[in-house]
């Protein structure tokens, strides 16, 4: 098996605790990743990404390839960050994948989190084998994203499952109604 | 002309460029090998030792909310927020560095401290009872369950609940 080559990818993590953050920072770094750009508050975050649009050789960073937020932060948190990141204009990457980071497991939360557009959850207390696995999935499981009129995000639907009934689902790619965009 | 109907659903699929990134064209299977993962996790394991610190920096924090809450009755539902927020910034890491007593209490008192109108003073003796179950795991570094000591420690914090709950 060869490993991954993580020293092109950049990921912005957002963490409002000094301690989580710089354990976040040197964890990654430990697994090879070759940027990681650390910032306090979803605020900061979204500041950042503005940066990364309109002064990409300044700030040193063409794309953020992933996104960790901490979930609960202040002023700005981590829903309201991801919110940004999915919906609003100034948004560099509308696509880029977001793992939120909690300690809340309320089954409500992550709902929450998800109809928001969240990729992945990592949840507290994590090890470092948890951080790998998120990456892991992210290459290799990507999933497309669905744009409705009340949902933008990555597909919610994960497993293909099989199921003897019919198939009762109305849309298919080649329903009318239905636009496939491929980049 | 043919009318067209409006789009109800878009699909993105886009090219795995993160993959062509982290795996290039290389075939065969891609992974993180056992190697690296245990040399992050030594990694982890070293930061590990530098939490007793950090809890202890936050414990200071609780003191001070707490004196307030003694010297400033009228401004105890704003300590107790600020309490509430980092018990909860606590009580995440503790299991991962090997003091999940620490993360026990700090959920207590996350717990506890969640809004409230009114705040009695056995309240506010409460938020003591659970700074002092905590400066006892860090200063006696009472790590896993603490054993005896950690049975201990708990039991006298929930007799604290107790004795000011009733």
């Amino acid at each position: 098996m060869t490993d991954y080559d993580f020293d092109r990818v950049n990921i912005l993590l957002a963490e409002d605790s000094p301690f989580i953050r710089s354990l976040l920072v040197n964890s990654l770094k430990v697994l090879g990743v070759g940027n990681v750009f650390a910032v306090e508050h979803g605020g900061d975050a979204i500041h950042f990404l503005q940066r990364v649009k309109n002064e990409p050789m300044k700030v040193g960073v063409q794309q953020i390839d992933i996104i960790i937020s901490n979930w609960d932060m202040h002023p700005i948190d981590g829903m309201m960050f991801l919110r940004w990141v999915r919906r609003h204009k100034d948004s560099p990457d509308r696509f880029v994948p977001f793992v939120m980071i909690t300690s809340y497991t309320e089954p409500e939360r992550v709902l929450q989190a998800r109809e928001m557009g969240v990729t992945d959850m990592l949840a507290k207390p994590f090890t470092i084998k948890n951080i790998g696995e998120k990456l892991i999935n992210i290459i290799e499981r990507p999933r497309q994203f669905v744009h409705t009129k009340d949902f933008f995000g990555p597909d919610r639907r994960r497993q293909k499952l099989e199921h003897d009934g019919p198939e009762r689902r109305v849309l298919t790619d080649k329903s009318e109604g239905v636009e496939i965009i491929r980049g | 002309m043919d009318k067209k109907k409006p789009v109800i659903v878009r699909f993105y699929r886009f090219k795995n460029r993160l993959k062509e990134k982290t795996a290039g064209l290389a075939p065969g299977q891609v992974g993180i090998s056992p190697e690296a993962l245990q040399a992050a996790e030594q990694a982890l394991t070293k930061m590990a030792e530098d939490y007793p610190d950090w809890v202890s920096g936050l414990i200071v924090k609780l003191q001070e909310q707490h004196g307030r809450c003694v010297d400033t009755p009228e401004k105890r539902r704003e300590c107790f927020e600020e309490i509430h927020r980092i018990a909860h910034d606590m009580k995440g890491q503790g299991g991962t560095f090997g003091y999940p007593l620490i993360t026990v209490f700090a959920d207590s008192l996350y717990g506890f401290t969640y809004q409230r109108d009114a705040i009695s003073d056995s309240q506010v003796e409460l938020i003591k009872s659970h700074l002092d179950a905590m400066r006892a795991v860090i200063r006696g570094r009472v790590s896993g369950n603490g054993g005896e000591i950690g049975e201990k420690l708990t039991q006298s914090l929930n007799d604290a609940i107790q004795k000011y709950t009733d």
